[in-house]
C-alpha cells in the first residue's frame, strides 16, 4: 500500500501533544473492501485491490522486480529507481514501487525499455560506488552485487577517474554495533526510514544535496536504539555492517541453523550462523506471529557471550574451598551423594531464566522421585487465588501479532521497550499506522511513542478495576472495541502483587464482557524470562522466598543466575549444586558445578510469553565436557538409584506431552480460556493497594546486560559504555 | 588540485602512467557534517530575542495544527538573521524544540539549502554571481577586485572578519550583469571601480546605494527603447471588418 | 506333491565341487596351505620387519586356521583355502605393507557403550 501519513512517526514523544479525542480515526474504522481491479503483468492477468503498487501486484504473480529502496515493512521512498518498468501507453518507464495500479494496466517487466532503464540505473549507482567488494563484509549477501550481475551492464563507462575521481564520503561513528563505510552508501534511505518508523529514534537523515548528499547523523551521535542492529540487515549494500562480525566470515562459509532466541520472553526466531563449531553471528528469521523480521540488539549481538565465561568441565570444591576441575564420574557421584544424604524436605531446586523445558521436567521428576516437591523458579508469581493453575493468568493472551489490531493499550508496570523490544515495536506500529493510543501506569519511561501517563501508583489500577476512576483513560478503555491490558510480571513480586493481579483480572474481565468481538482477549501478563512459562506449565512453584526460609540442606540451581539465591540466605552447612553454562552468579556460590549447554548447543524446547512452544536446534557442540542439561539430570538420577524413565530426547518429549500437550505443539499457540474463573477465584484478593509501581529496566544502558549470556558478552559491555558516553554528549 | 597535478605528471611520465584512483575533490564550500568549534557548538545557548519571539509566534500561527513543521524554513531564516547571518547548531536545536521535531529533521533542511550558512561569517556576506551571463560581462574582474579590496578568498572570511566572499550561481539578475549581492541587497551593472567603491563604503559601515550602477532604473535597455517605441494600438486592432461591431 | 518332490530333488542335488571332491582331498589342501604359510614365516618376519617373533607368528597362524575348524562344507573349505592362498601370495610378493601384516594381530575392539550412563560419561553423544 502507498505511504501512510507518518505524522505520528515524525513527532517527538511528549504526552502533552495528544490530539483531541474526537479527531481520531479508530483502528476499526476500515471502510468496506473496494472492488478489485485487473492488471496484466507480462500479459498474466492479476486481480488486486486499488491502491496496490505495481511491484506488489507483480509479486502476486511471482514476478520479482529488482529494488533497493523499497522494503515492504517501511514507507515507500521511490528514490533508487531500480524498480523502473515499462507500462503500456506510458511515455516513460515508471517506478513500480510507488505507482499504484490502474484498471487494465499492462506492465512489461522484461521488455527492452525496462532492461535498458535498469541497466542505466545500475550504471549510475556503480559510478558512485567503490568497487571494494573483496574487502566488503556484505560480499555474498549484497543486493547491489546480485542485481548488478542480474540486471547491470557488463562494462562501465566510468572514465572520470582522472578528473574528479570517485565520490567519497566520511565514515560515521554510530556506536559499537554498527560499522559504517558511507562511501558504499547508495542512498536508499532504508536505515533512515527504519529509525524513524520502527525504532522511533529519529537520528538518521540525509544532509547536503546533490553529489554531496550523505546519509548520517550530522553530529557525532550513537544510534541509541534497542533495535539498531536491524539496519545492518536492511542495508542493501555494505555501508552498514556488523562491527562485532566484521571481517569474520563470508556468508557461503557459514552453516545456518534455525533456532529460537531465549534472551527475552518473546522467543524471537533466529538463524545461527556457525563455522568451525563457533557461533559467528545471529540473524533474525521471519516469523510474522512473533518478530516479523526484526531482532533486538541483545538477541543479535550477545552471541559472543557464548564463548566467554563458559563452564567447560565439572568442578568440585576442594579442601581449600576452591573449585577444582574433576571428571564427570566424580562430580556426578558427589552430587548424587549430596542429594541422597539430604532429607527430602530439605531439598530445593531452583530453575533460572534460560532453562529449557526438557531440563525443567527432568529436574522436577528427579526431585519428585526423591520425595521432594520443592522445585521453584527464580521469578515470583502469586499463587493465591487461581495462581498458576489457570494458564490464562500468566500469558500474553492477546498474542503478539494481534496487538497490532488493538485500539487501546494499557501498560501496567512494564517497560515493554526493554523487557520485550519486539512487542514494543508492534505497539509502536499500531500507534503509527492504526491510531492506537497507549496509556501507562508506572514510572515514566521513553517508550518511543506518545502515551498518556496515568501515574505510578498501584491504586490507579484498583480505581480502574472498580470503575471509580474519573481519568480520561478510563473512558477510553470502556469505549475501546479491542483494548489490551499488559501487566508486567515484575510487579507481582511485592506484597501487593496478588491484589494487583486480581485488580488487573477484574479490569480485563469487565472490559472483555462489553466487547462485541468475543474472541478478543484483553488480559496479558508479560513474563521477564524465556523459561518462566514452561516452568509454570510443568508445575514449578514460582519464587524461592518460602523455600529459602525453610533452610534447605541441598540446593540444586538449574542455571539460576539472577542472584535471588545467595549464600547469606542459606544455612551454613548447605551444599549448592549448580548446573548451567556460564560462570556467573550461580556458579560462584556453588560447591559442585555441572557444566550444561547453552541454547545454541542443544535441541530444546522453550515456551514464549504467549505460551507458544518452540525449539532450538544444535548449532554448535557444547564446549569441553559440557553436556545437554536433561542428560545431566538423567545421569544423576541413575547414579542416585532413582533412574528417570527416559533415555532419548524423544522420550523426554513424550514425558513433556504427558505434562501438557502444549509443550510439544511446536509453533502453535492455544487460545486461553477460564478468564472468568480466574477472576472469580482472585476476587477475595482485592485488598487495598498503596504501593508505587517501578520497573527494573528504565534506560537503554539497563537493557544490554540482563542474563548470564549477555553479562559475559564483551559487545554488550561496550554498548553500555557507549550509551553512558552518549549520555554525557550534548547531542 | 591533485587531479591537475597528476595530469601534469602524466604528461611527463607517459611510459608507465597508470590510472590511480583517488577520491573526488570537495565540490562544495561547506561540510555536510557538523564539527564542534569554539564558535559553534551545542553548549553555546541560543534564544530568540523578545522581538523575534513575537515573530516566531506569528510565523507559527500561519500554519494549521499538525503542520507546524512547515514553519521550519522561516524560523531558521529568522534565527540566521538574529545571529549575524549564520546559523549555529544551537539555533537549529532551538528550532527543533519549538517545532517539537527530532533535531535530525532540522539538520536535513539546514544543510540542504545553500542560503543557510553554518559557519561564522563576516558582517557583510558578499556573493558574486559567476554564472555565464555575468562571467561574459566580466564577473572575474569583479571577483578579483573584491578579493583585493577585502583580502578574502572565495569561501572564506576577510582578515578583519568583516567580510565573507562566496561565488554563487545565477541570482536572476542577468540583464544587469555583472552583479553581486551583499546580505539582502543587489548591486548590479558593476565595473571594477563600482565594486571597489562598494567595498570601501562597507568598510566604513556606510550603506552603498543598491541597484544598477549604470544609471538604469531597473532592467530597461541602456540606451532607451529600441523596439515597441510606437504608440500601442488600441482594442480591435487587426480584427476583420465583419467582426467589428 | 510335485513341489515337494522338487524340493527333495534340489536338496539332494549333487553340487559342482570347487576344487575337492571329498573331505580327504580338502584336508590335504588345507594342510598344504598351512605348511606353505609355516615355511614363509621366517621370511615374512624379516621382510616386513614385524615386531613379532617367529614363535608368535606361528601361534597366530595356528589360531587363524583353528578359527575355522568348525567349517565342514567342502566348498566352503575350498573357498577359504583359495582366499588363504591369495593372502599368502600377496604377503610373499610384498604386495602387502607392514600394516596389513600387523592387522592379523589387531587388538580386540572396545565395544561401544550401550547404556545411558556409560554413554553420558564417555562422550557427548
Amino acid at each position: 500500500m502507498l505511504r501512510q501519513p507518518l505524522s505520528r512517526a515524525l513527532a517527538l514523544s511528549s504526552p502533552a501533544r495528544v490530539a483531541p479525542l474526537a479527531a481520531r480515526r479508530y483502528a476499526d474504522a476500515v471502510p468496506a473492501q473496494p472492488e478489485k481491479v485487473e492488471v496484466f503483468i507480462d500479459d498474466q492477468p492479476v486481480h488486486v485491490l486499488p491502491g496496490t503498487t505495481v511491484l506488489q501486484a507483480a509479486a502476486q504473480v511471482g514476478v520479482e522486480i529488482p529494488r533497493f529502496c523499497y522494503h515492504e515493512r517501511l514507507a515507500v521512498a521511490g528514490n533508487c529507481r531500480m524498480c523502473l518498468v515499462e507500462v503500456e501507453k506510458s511515455p516513460k518507464p515508471v517506478a513500480a514501487c510507488a505507482m499504484p495500479v490502474m484498471k487494465g494496466m499492462r506492465v512489461k517487466t522484461n521488455s527492452d525499455l525496462t532492461r535498458k532503464a535498469r541497466e542505466g540505473v545500475m550504471e549510475f549507482l556503480l559510478v558512485n560506488h567503490p568497487l571494494d567488494c573483496p574487502i566488503c563484509d556484505q560480499g555474498g549477501e549484497c543486493d547491489l552485487q546480485d542485481q548488478s550481475m542480474a540486471f547491470g551492464s557488463d562494462r562501465s563507462r566510468f572514465t572520470d577517474i582522472h578528473f574528479s575521481g570517485k565520490r567519497a564520503v566520511e565514515d560515521k561513528d554510530v556506536g559499537p554495533l554498527i560499522k559504517t563505510i558511507m562511501t558504499r552508501c547508495i542512498h536508499c534511505t532504508r536505515c533512515i526510514r527504519f529509525a524513524s518508523e520502527v525504532a522511533g529514534v529519529d537520528d538518521f537523515g540525509t544532509t547536503g544535496r546533490g553529489t554531496e548528499m550523505q546519509v548520517g547523523t550530522y553530529v557525532e551521535k550513537m544510534f541509541l536504539s534497542e533495535l539498531s542492529g536491524n539496519i545492518i540487515d536492511l542495508c542493501p549494500v555494505g555501508a552498514l555492517t556488523s562491527k562485532p562480525y566484521s571481517f569474520a566470515a563470508r556468508p557461503w562459509e557459514t552453516r545456518r541453523i534455525d533456532s529460537v532466541d531465549v534472551l527475552d520472553p518473546l522467543g524471537s526466531n533466529i538463524v545461527v550462523a556457525t563455522r568451525t563449531n563457533e557461533v559467528l553471528r545471529i540473524l533474525p528469521r521471519t516469523n510474522e506471529e512473533i518478530n516479523e523480521e526484526w531482532l533486538s540488539d541483545k538477541s543479535r549481538f550477545a552471541c559472543d557471550g557464548l564463548k566467554r565465561q563458559r563452564l567447560v568441565t565439572p568442578m568440585l570444591k576442594d579442601s581449600r574451598g576452591n573449585l577444582a576441575p574433576v571428571e564427570w564420574e566424580d562430580a556426578v557421584v558427589a552430587a548424587a551423594r549430596a542429594l541422597r544424604d539430604c532429607p527430602p524436605d530439605k531439598l530445593l531446586a531452583v530453575a533460572g531464566g534460560l532453562a529449557d523445558a526438557e531440563a525443567l521436567v527432568a529436574l522436577k521428576d528427579l526431585l519428585n522421585r526423591l520425595g521432594s516437591e520443592h522445585v521453584c523458579t527464580e521469578h515470583y508469581f502469586p499463587t493465591q487465588g487461581a495462581g498458576t493453575d489457570l494458564r490464562s493468568s500468566y500469558l500474553l493472551n492477546t498474542k503478539i501479532a494481534n496487538v497490532e489490531d488493538a485500539d487501546f493499550v494499557l501498560l501496567i508496570g512494564t517497560n515493554t521497550r526493554f523487557e520485550a523490544p519486539l512487542l514494543n515495536a508492534r505497539i509502536r506500529k499500531a500507534f503509527i499506522h492504526k491510531e492506537t493510543d497507549v496509556a501507562l501506569v508506572g514510572p515514566k519511561v521513553d517508550l518511543t511513542y506518545e502515551y498518556t501517563h496515568v501515574g505510578d501508583s498501584a491504586s490507579i489500577v484498583k480505581d480502574f478495576a472498580s470503575g471509580t476512576s474519573s481519568h480520561e483513560v478510563m473512558k477510553r478503555l470502556q469505549q475501546a472495541k479491542r483494548p489490551v491490558v499488559i501487566l508486567g510480571a515484575d510487579q507481582l513480586k511485592s506484597e501487593e502483587g496478588p491484589a494487583l493481579l486480581a485488580y488487573t483480572q477484574e479490569l480485563a474481565h469487565k472490559l472483555q464482557e462489553n466487547l462485541q468481538d468475543k474472541e478478543w482477549k484483553v488480559l496479558n501478563v508479560l513474563q521477564r524470562t524465556a523459561s518462566q512459562v514452561a516452568a509454570l506449565d510443568i508445575g514449578y512453584q514460582p519464587g524461592v522466598g518460602q523455600a529459602l526460609a525453610a533452610g534447605p540442606k541441598v540446593v540444586y540451581l538449574l542455571g539460576a543466575d539472577s542472584g535471588v539465591v545467595t549464600r547469606e540466605s542459606l544455612p551454613e552447612d548447605v551444599t549448592i549444586i549448580y548446573q548451567g553454562h556460564h560462570g556467573d552468579v550461580g556458579a560462584s556460590i556453588a560447591d559442585i558445578v555441572l557444566p550444561g549447554a547453552a541454547y545454541t548447543e542443544k535441541r530444546a524446547t522453550y515456551v514464549n510469553a504467549e505460551g507458544r512452544a518452540q525449539q532450538t536446534l544444535v548449532a554448535v557442540s557444547p564446549p569441553g565436557k559440557a553436556r545437554e542439561d536433561w542428560k545431566i539430570i538423567r545421569a544423576l538420577s541413575e547414579v542416585l538409584g532413582a533412574g528417570l524413565p527416559y533415555d532419548t530426547l524423544d522420550e523426554v518429549r513424550d514425558r513433556l506431552s504427558q505434562v501438557s500437550p502444549a509443550l510439544v505443539a511446536y509453533g502453535d499457540v492455544q487460545p486461553n480460556n477460564y478468564f472468568a474463573q480466574a477472576r472469580a477465584l482472585a476476587q477475595s484478593l482485592q485488598k487495598p493497594v498503596s504501593g508505587k509501581l517501578d520497573v527494573q529496566l528504565k534506560q537503554l544502558e539497563d537493557f544490554f546486560m540482563t542474563d548470564a549470556i549477555s553479562r559475559a558478552s564483551p559487545t554488550m559491555a561496550k554498548c553500555v559504555q557507549a550509551v553512558l558516553k552518549q549520555k554525557n554528549s550534548p547531542y | 588540485m591533485l587531479s591537475s597535478l597528476r595530469t601534469g605528471v602524466k604528461g611527463l611520465w607517459r611510459a608507465s602512467s597508470r590510472a590511480l584512483q583517488t577520491s573526488s575533490t570537495l565540490q562544495h564550500d561547506s561540510l555536510f557534517v557538523h564539527r564542534d568549534t569554539p564558535e559553534d557548538n551545542p553548549n553555546i545557548p541560543f534564544e530568540f530575542t523578545e522581538q523575534n519571539q513575537k515573530r516566531v509566534d506569528a510565523l507559527l500561527a500561519i500554519y494549521p495544527e499538525g503542520h507546524k513543521r512547515a514553519a521550519m524554513i522561516p524560523l531558521l531564516d529568522l534565527a540566521q538573521r538574529q545571529n549575524n547571518g549564520w546559523l549555529p547548531i544551537s539555533a537549529m536545536h532551538k528550532v527543533a524544540e519549538i517545532l517539537n521535531l527530532p533535531r535530525m529533521r532540522v539538520y536535513e533542511v539546514a544543510t540542504f539549502y545553500t542560503m543557510f550558512i553554518r559557519r561564522p561569517i563576516g558582517k557583510y556576506h558578499v556573493q558574486v554571481c559567476t554564472t555565464t551571463p555575468c562571467w561574459l560581462r566580466g564577473s572575474d574582474a569583479v571577483l578579483n577586485a573584491i578579493k583585493e579590496a577585502t583580502g578574502c578568498e572565495v569561501g572564506g572570511n576577510s582578515p578583519c572578519g568583516k567580510f565573507s566572499l562566496s561565488e554563487v550561481e545565477c541570482l536572476g539578475a542577468c540583464v544587469n550583469a555583472p552583479m553581486l549581492q551583499v546580505n539582502d541587497d543587489y548591486y548590479e551593472d558593476l565595473t571594477v571601480e563600482d565594486t571597489k567603491e562598494i567595498i570601501e563604503k562597507l568598510k566604513k559601515d556606510e550603506k552603498p546605494l543598491p541597484g544598477p550602477r549604470s544609471g538604469r532604473f531597473a532592467s530597461e535597455p541602456l540606451g532607451g527603447l529600441t523596439s515597441l517605441t510606437e504608440e500601442p494600438t488600441g482594442p480591435g486592432f487587426g480584427v476583420q471588418d465583419g467582426l467589428k461591431a | 506333491m510335485s513341489a515337494a518332490r522338487q524340493a527333495i530333488k534340489v536338496g539332494t542335488k549333487n553340487v559342482r565341487p570347487v576344487l575337492s571332491v571329498n573331505h580327504g582331498e580338502a584336508k590335504r589342501r588345507v594342510l598344504n596351505l598351512y605348511k606353505a604359510w609355516y615355511r614363509q614365516i621366517p621370511y615374512l618376519v624379516k621382510d616386513y620387519d614385524m615386531p613379532k617373533s617367529e614363535e608368535q607368528c606361528r601361534e597366530k597362524l595356528k589360531e587363524m586356521f583353528l578359527n575355522n575348524k568348525h567349517v565342514s562344507d567342502i566348498r566352503v573349505i575350498d573357498m577359504l583355502v583359495i582366499k588363504g592362498q591369495m593372502e599368502l601370495k600377496e604377503a610373499v610378493n610384498l604386495w602387502k605393507q607392514k600394516g596389513h601384516m600387523m592387522a592379523y594381530f589387531k587388538p580386540t575392539e572396545e565395544p561401544k557403550p550401550k547404556d545411558f550412563l556409560s554413554k553420558f560419561f564417555s562422550s557427548n553423544e
